[in-house]
């Protein structure tokens, strides 16, 4: 029986924009109020922070300390979280766990990056030893080595790759906090026309770094009925994977981590994947939308292509899929980036995503996918199903 | 550059860690040393601090033989490395005889040849003033 004791009771996310001159303090504040407001709470309420890092204060070893002490909490529980574009949803599954353990209450789960203002992200380790001189284009390069050899294996039609591109886009069209340079019409002709940048990965198969910010507060059930919250979603079932296939030395690398994140999340969510109405998947490139969707059993390995030709995914269509936008057409707020998708599934859990609002929002699974291994998938894999209520 | 090497000279060099030492010597004397786990009977690369497999330590250097086979690749023609005019080339991700992967740049091979399993064999490049390992068509 999936549990229900934990409930996300407000959400908000500020305007991305390219290179706003903002900090991350200051992104973070605007974040934190618009939860508050959304969650109709007052500040003194909130006993507990997770906070992704950023590349923007990513040289500050207190960052999450110096964060809460801007944002004037008094905190019982705090922690920062660096799985990377899977830190939002993991950070809303360590609140619950610190709810459940009886550490703190409410819970405000934050990530803010001004990465396109400031990126003060330094990687060393096997990148600075056998990446970097190699001359791979970071994430597109390692994007392109796992499109061609999935092209290899099962043929990788960019028709497909070009429609999830293309309704995102049309998804951005109707979200007023879409980055402004991304909210223009795109055409299949257009992505397809789109410059290489690692072969095949195009321009528009990637993400646009920019500065933003999401917040929502997690909280117990109980307290937010006692509260007198009239909408809430509840987080029911959460998989994680760090470092999948991480001792075979010759992995298959189309394989991803939400293989073993999905099964678990929605074995906790008592769900089977047809079940989920609406889809949210952290999307750094295109092809990891396709990617993830065969991980967690939307299709078969190998059948991404054709499952997307054959299904709508437009927020009023037969699977609504990043209704926000995703990251690649709303833009990328650095690593505060991976809200962005969860913001918008509570958005449409609370009935509050306007004019885009899908009709059944009974539901949700959102996925996150964070920093890019050596020679392999991604490294970090979570997925998080969330229940209207 | 060159038409053999696109990157001949502009190769960042390695930020090394203390436990890869070996590799880095062997390097420099054109032996391609991989770290090898008695206990699994498996190689590793990148170098690590432990047997990937076990977590110990007991872990030894042996040089391997440099062939293996193009498991992916991807033609780069927006460069992380600021240079202007610089001219596309090739990351691979080989797959040494030995059964470990290791991601280097193709040369001596034009952009449109490279093909999924195709033969290389070890050809050291320059990272700095390091000996780098890369590949050619065997």
């Amino acid at each position: 029986m999936p549990q229900r004791d934990i409930a996300i009771i407000g959400a908000s996310e500020v305007k991305i924009e390219l290179r706003s001159g903002r900090t991350t303090y200051e992104l973070a504040g605007e974040a934190m109020a618009g939860a508050l407001a959304s969650a109709g709470l007052e500040k003194h309420e909130i006993d507990g922070m997770a906070v992704t890092t950023c590349f923007s204060d990513a040289g500050n070893p207190f960052y999450s300390p110096i964060l809460s002490a801007y944002l004037g909490l008094q905190l019982d529980w705090c922690q920062t979280t660096d799985l990377g574009g899977a830190g939002a949803s993991g950070s809303v599954a360590r609140a619950a766990m610190a709810i459940r353990a009886g550490l703190c209450h409410t819970v405000l789960v934050l990530s803010a990056d001004a990465q396109s203002t400031t990126n003060r992200g330094d990687i060393q380790g096997f990148r600075g030893e056998f990446q970097y001189p190699v001359g791979i284009m970071g994430p597109p390069g390692y994007f392109g080595l796992l499109s061609n050899r999935y092209d290899h294996q099962y043929g990788l039609d960019p028709r497909a790759l070009a429609k999830l591109a293309v309704t995102q886009r049309d998804h951005a069209l109707l979200n007023p906090l879409a980055c402004d340079k991304l909210r223009k019409p795109l055409t299949e002709a257009e992505y397809l026309a789109s410059p290489m940048i690692s072969h095949p990965i195009r321009m528009l198969d990637c993400v646009m770094v920019a500065d933003g910010a999401s917040a929502c507060i997690v909280t117990s059930t109980e307290r937010a009925k006692a509260l007198g919250v009239k909408r809430m979603a509840h987080p029911i079932g959460y998989g994680e994977r760090v470092n999948h296939l991480e001792t075979e030395n010759c992995p298959d690398i189309t394989r991803v981590g939400h293989e073993a994140a999905g099964a678990k999340a929605l074995a906790g969510a008592g769900m089977q994947i047809g079940d989920i109405k609406q889809f949210h998947p952290y999307d750094d490139f295109i092809i990891a939308i396709m990617l993830q969707m065969e991980g967690l059993g939307f299709c078969k390995p190998g059948e991404g292509c054709r499952y997307i030709m054959e299904h709508d995914f437009h927020f009023n269509g037969d699977l609504p899929l990043n209704t926000g936008g995703g990251q690649i057409s709303a833009g990328q707020a650095g690593l505060a980036g991976g809200a962005h998708n969860l913001t918008e599934a509570l958005r449409q859990l609370f009935g509050e995503a306007g004019e885009r609002q899908v009709k059944d929002n009974a539901n949700a699974m959102v996925t996150g996918i964070g920093w890019i291994p050596y020679g392999r998938n991604w490294g970090s894999s979570t997925v998080l199903v969330l229940e209207a209520a | 550059m060159s038409e053999y090497d696109p990157l001949e000279g502009l190769r960042p060099a390695p930020v090394k860690q203390d436990f890869s030492q070996p590799f880095w010597e062997g390097a420099a004397q054109g032996k391609f040393l991989l770290q090898y786990c008695p206990d699994s009977g498996k190689y590793q690369f990148y170098p690590r601090p432990v047997s990937v497999q076990t977590g110990k330590r007991n872990l030894e250097w042996r040089e391997v033989s440099g062939r293996g086979t193009v498991y992916s690749h991807t033609v780069t023609y927006r460069s992380p490395i600021p240079v202007k005019g610089i001219k596309p080339y090739i990351v691979a991700l080989v797959e040494l005889e030995e059964g470990v992967r290791v991601m280097a740049n193709l040369v001596g091979c034009a952009v449109d040849a490279v093909k999924i399993g195709m033969a290389v064999k070890l050809a050291w490049v320059k990272a700095g003033e390091d000996n780098f390992p890369a590949f050619e068509p065997a």
